[in-house]
C-alpha cells in the first residue's frame, strides 16, 4: 500500500509537469508564430511587435515556472 | 565538484554510493546555518552568519560598485565628451534600460525618476545571475582537494558546498521583489496621492456587487505580482543548475551501475558533457533574459500604477 502511494504520488507530479510543459509550449508557440507572422507582413514594425509580444510571453512563462515550483514542492514535501 | 560534493561533509568517510539527489540539493541550496563561511553573532535572534549566497552577493555588489564608479569617474576626468573604451558598453546598457524599458512603460514625465531603480535592479540581477556561471566554489574545491588539503574547519572548506547562483535563493529574489512591491506603491502615491492610489486599484463606476468580488481579487493581484517575480527568477536560476547537474550525474550513475569507470567516462564523453555544454550555453541566454524580465516587469508594474487604465 505504502509503495503504491509513493508511485502514485510521483506519477501525479510527473503527469502534472508534463501537462504544464504542454500548456506552456502551446502558449509560447502560438505567441511566437503570431509574432513571426506579424514581422513577415510588416518588417518595419518588428520592434513594436517584439515589445508587444514580450510581456504576455513573460507572464505565461511565469505561470509555467510557478507550476513547476509547486510540482517540485509536491515531490519534496512528501 | 560533482566528485567532491558527496564527501564534502566527512573527509574520512568510507566510499559511499553516489546519491545524485543529495549532490544536486547540496549544490543549489545555501550552506547550512551550522556550517557557515564566517560565524557572526545573533542580533535579535537573527543569525547574521555569512553563508555562500551572502558572500556571492557581496562579491556582486563590490564588482558593480567598482566597475560603475571607476568607469564614470574616468569618463568625468577625460577632457572630451565622446566616451571611450568600456564607457561605451556601460552607456549602451544605461541607454537601453532608459529608452526601451523604462520610457515606454512609465512615460516621459517619470522616466528619470524610475530609471535609476530599474537600472540598478537590472545590473544587480544580471551580475548575480552571471556569477553563478563562474564556478568560483568549484575551482576552490578542486584546488583544496588536490593541492592544499586544508582542515575541515578552514574557511575554504566551509565554502565547499558547491555554489549555485545567489539569485537561485528564494530569499534573495523575494527581497528584490519587495523593493518592486514598495516601488509600485510609491509610484502610485507620487502620481495620484496616497488615497487615490488605493482607489485606483479597482475601476470606478461599477455596480456595487461587483466590488465585493473585485476588491479581494485586486488585493490578491497586488501580492501575486511580486510573488511571481520572486518565483520566476529563482526557479529559472535553480532549474538550469539542476538540469546540468542531473545530466552530469549520469556519468557516475552509469559508472556505478556497470561497475567500471570506463563506462562512465564513455557516457560522459558521448552524452553528458556535450549536452551539459549546450545547456550552459542556454543558461547564458537565460541569465540575460531573466535580468531583463525582472527589470522590465518592474517598470511595467510601476507604469501600471502611474497610468491607470481600467
Amino acid at each position: 500500500m505504502e509503495e503504491v502511494q509513493a508511485v502514485l504520488h510521483y506519477f501525479g507530479a510527473a503527469l502534472g509537469l508534463g501537462l504544464v510543459v504542454i500548456g506552456a509550449g502551446i502558449g509560447i508557440g502560438r505567441l511566437a508564430a503570431a509574432a513571426a507572422d506579424g514581422v513577415a507582413r510588416q518588417p518595419s514594425a518588428a520592434d513594436r511587435i517584439t515589445a508587444a509580444v514580450n510581456l504576455p510571453l513573460f507572464l505565461l512563462e511565469g505561470v509555467a515556472i510557478l507550476a513547476e515550483v509547486f510540482i517540485l514542492l509536491v515531490v519534496l514535501l512528501r | 565538484m560533482v566528485e567532491n560534493a558527496p564527501q564534502a561533509h566527512a573527509p574520512e568517510a568510507p566510499p559511499e554510493a553516489f546519491d545524485a539527489g543529495k549532490v544536486i540539493i547540496e549544490h543549489v541550496s545555501n550552506s547550512g546555518l551550522d556550517h557557515p563561511l564566517i560565524h557572526l553573532p545573533h542580533v535579535f535572534n537573527v543569525d547574521l552568519s555569512v553563508t555562500k549566497h551572502v558572500l556571492m552577493l557581496w562579491i556582486v555588489s563590490a564588482v558593480i560598485l567598482l566597475v560603475a564608479v571607476l568607469t564614470v569617474r574616468r569618463y568625468l576626468r577625460q577632457d572630451r565628451l565622446v566616451p571611450s573604451g568600456f564607457t561605451n558598453a556601460l552607456e549602451a546598457v544605461v541607454l537601453f534600460v532608459r529608452d526601451s524599458m523604462v520610457e515606454p512603460n512609465v512615460g516621459r514625465k517619470w522616466t528619470m525618476v524610475y530609471t535609476p531603480l530599474v537600472l540598478t535592479l537590472f545590473l544587480f540581477i544580471l551580475c548575480a545571475n552571471a556569477i553563478g556561471l563562474i564556478p568560483l566554489f568549484e575551482v576552490a574545491g578542486l584546488i583544496d582537494r588536490t593541492l592544499l588539503h586544508t582542515s575541515y574547519d578552514s574557511f575554504l572548506n566551509r565554502a565547499l558546498h558547491g555554489g549555485a547562483t545567489a539569485t537561485a535563493n528564494f530569499n534573495v529574489t523575494a527581497a528584490l521583489a519587495t523593493i518592486t512591491f514598495f516601488a509600485i506603491i510609491f509610484a502610485g502615491t507620487r502620481a495620484h496621492g496616497f488615497v487615490q492610489h488605493w482607489k485606483n486599484l479597482v475601476p470606478h463606476g461599477l455596480a456595487w456587487p461587483i466590488y465585493i468580488l473585485l476588491i479581494p481579487i485586486e488585493i490578491m493581484g497586488m501580492f501575486v505580482r511580486p510573488f511571481a517575480l520572486t518565483m520566476r527568477l529563482a526557479a529559472n536560476m535553480t532549474g538550469g543548475h539542476i538540469a546540468i547537474l542531473a545530466i552530469l550525474s549520469f556519468v557516475f550513475l552509469f559508472a556505478e551501475m556497470a561497475g567500471q569507470a570506463l563506462v562512465g567516462i564513455g557516457v560522459g564523453l558521448l552524452f553528458s558533457v556535450p549536452i551539459a555544454v549546450a545547456i550552459t550555453a542556454l543558461e547564458l541566454i537565460v541569465v540575460l533574459v531573466q535580468a531583463y524580465v525582472f527589470a522590465l516587469l518592474s517598470a511595467v508594474f510601476i507604469g501600471m500604477a502611474i497610468h491607470v487604465h481600467h
